[in-house]
């Protein structure tokens, strides 16, 4: 995790889920991201995704072992960084 | 003119205007509108997408009481994708940039997402997202256009030639022979359901021609060559009087056939009568079941009025189709219904729902199905049993394979028996009652089953498959799926000859029976009861007539003997062409 205090918290991340970044992960992913007040963006190579937007998640086109870095910026980025990385790591 | 060549699934020549359907069915009238109708199709498309994002979320709940919460979460899922504001913004800029339609818009946004997961391997769970993003693009698109997205086709008052991507069996289901001469898709097999549907609705068609929607718009004339495979977009005037002419002589040639033989009663040459019914699956096609000459409907299908549905049908809504039939047939000729014969896997369009069960075929299907959703179940009896008194309506329970299944099946219906009884509703309460015999495990207890029931009604398609373990549909193992393999005909023998022991009635109503080459074999085993697709039952009465029931018992028993499908078939071609040297092979 870097800790910059100018800049979001960012963390990289590898897809667990043995199906990739699909509909339904992606969808409890922007839930459990409108439960922060932390903005967060998810980037795949050049594509990057609000995480509240199941939509623009899905266009990441994350297979499983993508390597997806997820960004925080916010009162409580550095939980919702954390929290967020585990659904990712999550093979479920 | 431009002629493309695909897979010939039915005979026939059509002609006349196109009726284009986008991918999943739905048409698109008009692309732009002018730059003071944009607010408009800006609202349009929010109103849209909050209903389908709300219709997901019931349906989300309706199937987490069916079927478990894991599938209805794909549901669950669909509906926070139509609520995203992305997919608004993105939908919303196609109309302001482009004067676009919010349909349209909506078409193009999406299938601009669409390529992205075309472009995976196919066998992924992200490339099946392609078939999400066309759910629910139509699911918009019927919001948009005011109708219930159930995947029926739009009606047309004029005949058309309809020609998709590919129809799904609810679409096929909404076709009106009346008024679609033909069709003709770009993807699709020569199993495939729509090939069946078309066969069996007698209209002609073409599947698998690869990509031409982009080539004809709405209203083009457009030739379909049901017989060769074509499909002729913008014909020349030569190319169109030869199939002008075509097209008249292959009235005359159809009704020729279906006239001189209607009226003719199906016995052999020895005077034994032999029953002909029709196999049909929607109610319009009782009409044309009459007409070819059968003697009632030897198997009704019930499953059009679930599949692809938001909801399950009412018992009102059984009871319309049953009645429907009913008209057609008047009190006297038999309507054998099939109870649901379907798997869990058909219930939406949810692609995700198939990973559901490994093996589908040896899951949770038809009665087994059935057994497990009570209320699903009793509604359709309800109906069934309501509709008895307007006709010699049956009942028949598919893929039974074991005993207690049976009577499972028959205790329910007794208990619904009862409840009709105490509300008072007019029922008959000596339905007779069947069973499919279609699993191996049946054919060997038949002599059991015998005594439980009225009728048995051989299921030759899943017999063959369930038998030799091979998917026909599998081109793998398609070599193995024969009708005609010994192993088949053997449990055949044991059905009939339990059912002829205890007096039960018993019918084949698998694609077999709708041959003429196996009508001597069939016969030779002792059975006088066929059921096929309506078209075909001239032929079969046309090889019934011209044999002796002593030939058709020499014939099956020296097909008994054979070790081989293949010596099967052979043998059974050379009987049947010196039976009936008219017919082509």
């Amino acid at each position: 995790m870097t800790a910059n205090p100018d800049g979001p918290l960012r963390r990289t991340v590898a897809v667990a889920n043995p199906h990739g970044l699909h509909m339904r992960p992606a969808a409890a992913f922007a839930q459990a991201c409108k439960g922060f007040a932390a903005a967060v963006t998810v980037r795949h190579g050049d594509k990057a995704a609000d995480g509240r937007s199941p939509w623009e998640l899905l266009l990441l086109v994350a297979g499983p072992g993508a390597e997806l870095v997820v960004e925080a910026s916010g009162a409580d980025a550095a939980t919702a960084l954390g929290r967020l990385c585990e659904l990712l790591l999550a093979a479920e | 003119m431009h002629i493309q060549r695909g897979i010939a699934v039915s005979p026939g020549v059509a002609i006349g205007p196109a009726l284009v359907l986008d991918t999943e069915g739905v048409v698109i009238a008009h692309r732009n509108v002018g730059p003071d109708g944009v607010e408009a199709e800006v609202r349009r498309l929010a109103v849209a997408l909050t209903a389908a994002a709300e219709d997901a979320q019931d349906r989300g709940r309706v199937l987490a009481q069916r079927l478990g919460g894991g599938v209805a979460g794909i549901l669950f899922a669909h509906s926070s994708l139509y609520a995203d504001s992305a997919i608004r913004r993105d939908i919303e800029a196609h109309i302001r940039g482009q004067l676009y339609t919010a349909e349209y818009a909506v078409s193009r946004s999406l299938r601009n997402f669409i390529k992205l997961f075309e472009a995976l391997p196919a066998d992924t769970h992200l490339a099946r997202m392609r078939a999400d993003l066309l759910d629910m693009e139509k699911q918009v698109l019927g919001r948009l256009l005011g109708v219930t997205p159930t995947g029926q086709l739009p009606l047309s008052a004029e005949p058309v030639i309809v020609l998709a991507s590919d129809l799904t069996p609810s679409e096929t289901a909404g076709l009106d022979p009346n008024t679609v001469h033909a069709f003709a898709t770009e993807s699709g097999g020569p199993t495939s359901h729509t090939a069946i549907m078309a066969d069996a609705l007698g209209i002609p068609a073409v599947v698998g021609l690869g990509r031409f929607l982009s080539d004809v718009s709405g209203g083009d004339r457009v030739i379909v060559d049901g017989t060769q495979g074509l499909l002729i977009l913008d014909p020349d005037p030569p190319t169109l009087a030869r199939y002008e002419a075509a097209r008249r002589s292959q009235v005359t040639d159809s009704g020729l056939v279906a006239v001189t033989l209607k009226d003719v009663p199906a016995v052999t040459l020895d005077g034994v009568s032999v029953r002909l019914l029709g196999n049909i699956e929607f109610p319009p096609e009782a009409r044309g079941c009459i007409d070819y000459g059968g003697d009632g409907v030897g198997l009704y299908r019930t499953e059009f009025l679930y599949v692809n549905k938001v909801t399950d049908p009412t018992e009102e809504e059984h009871f319309a189709a049953y009645r429907a039939v009913l008209k057609e047939l008047g009190p006297d000729r038999p309507m054998v219904i099939r109870t649901l014969d379907i798997g869990a896997d058909k219930f939406s369009g949810a692609s995700e729902l198939l990973a559901g069960e490994k093996n589908p075929f040896l899951g949770l299907r038809s009665v087994r199905l059935c057994l497990k959703n009570l209320d699903l179940f009793k509604t359709q009896l309800r109906a069934i049993l309501r509709a008895s008194v307007f006709g010699d309506v049956r009942v028949m329970f598919p893929m039974v394979s074991t005993v207690t299944e049976l009577r499972q099946c028959k205790a329910l219906l007794r208990d619904v028996c009862e409840e009709l009884e105490e509300a008072g509703e007019r029922f008959n309460p000596d339905l007779p009652v069947g069973t499919m015999i279609e699993v191996p495990s049946a054919a060997l207890m038949a002599d059991v089953l015998a005594r439980e029931v009225d009728f048995f009604s051989i299921g030759t398609n899943d017999l063959v498959q369930y038998t030799l373990a091979a998917d026909r549909n599998n081109e793998m193992v398609a070599g193995l799926y024969n009708p005609a393999d010994p192993a088949v005909l053997k449990l055949m023998k044991m059905v009939v000859d339990a059912a002829t022991r205890h007096g039960t009635d018993v019918n084949v109503c698998g694609e077999m029976s709708g041959e003429p080459l196996f009508v001597p074999l069939l016969l030779g085993l002792g059975l006088r009861q066929l059921s096929a697709t309506p078209r075909k039952l001239p032929d079969i009465k046309r090889t019934i007539r011209s044999l002796t029931v002593a030939d058709a018992e020499r014939v099956a028993a020296e097909a008994l003997r054979l070790d081989t499908a293949q010596e099967v078939g052979r043998y059974l071609r050379e009987q049947h062409r010196r039976i009936r040297p008219d017919a082509a092979d």
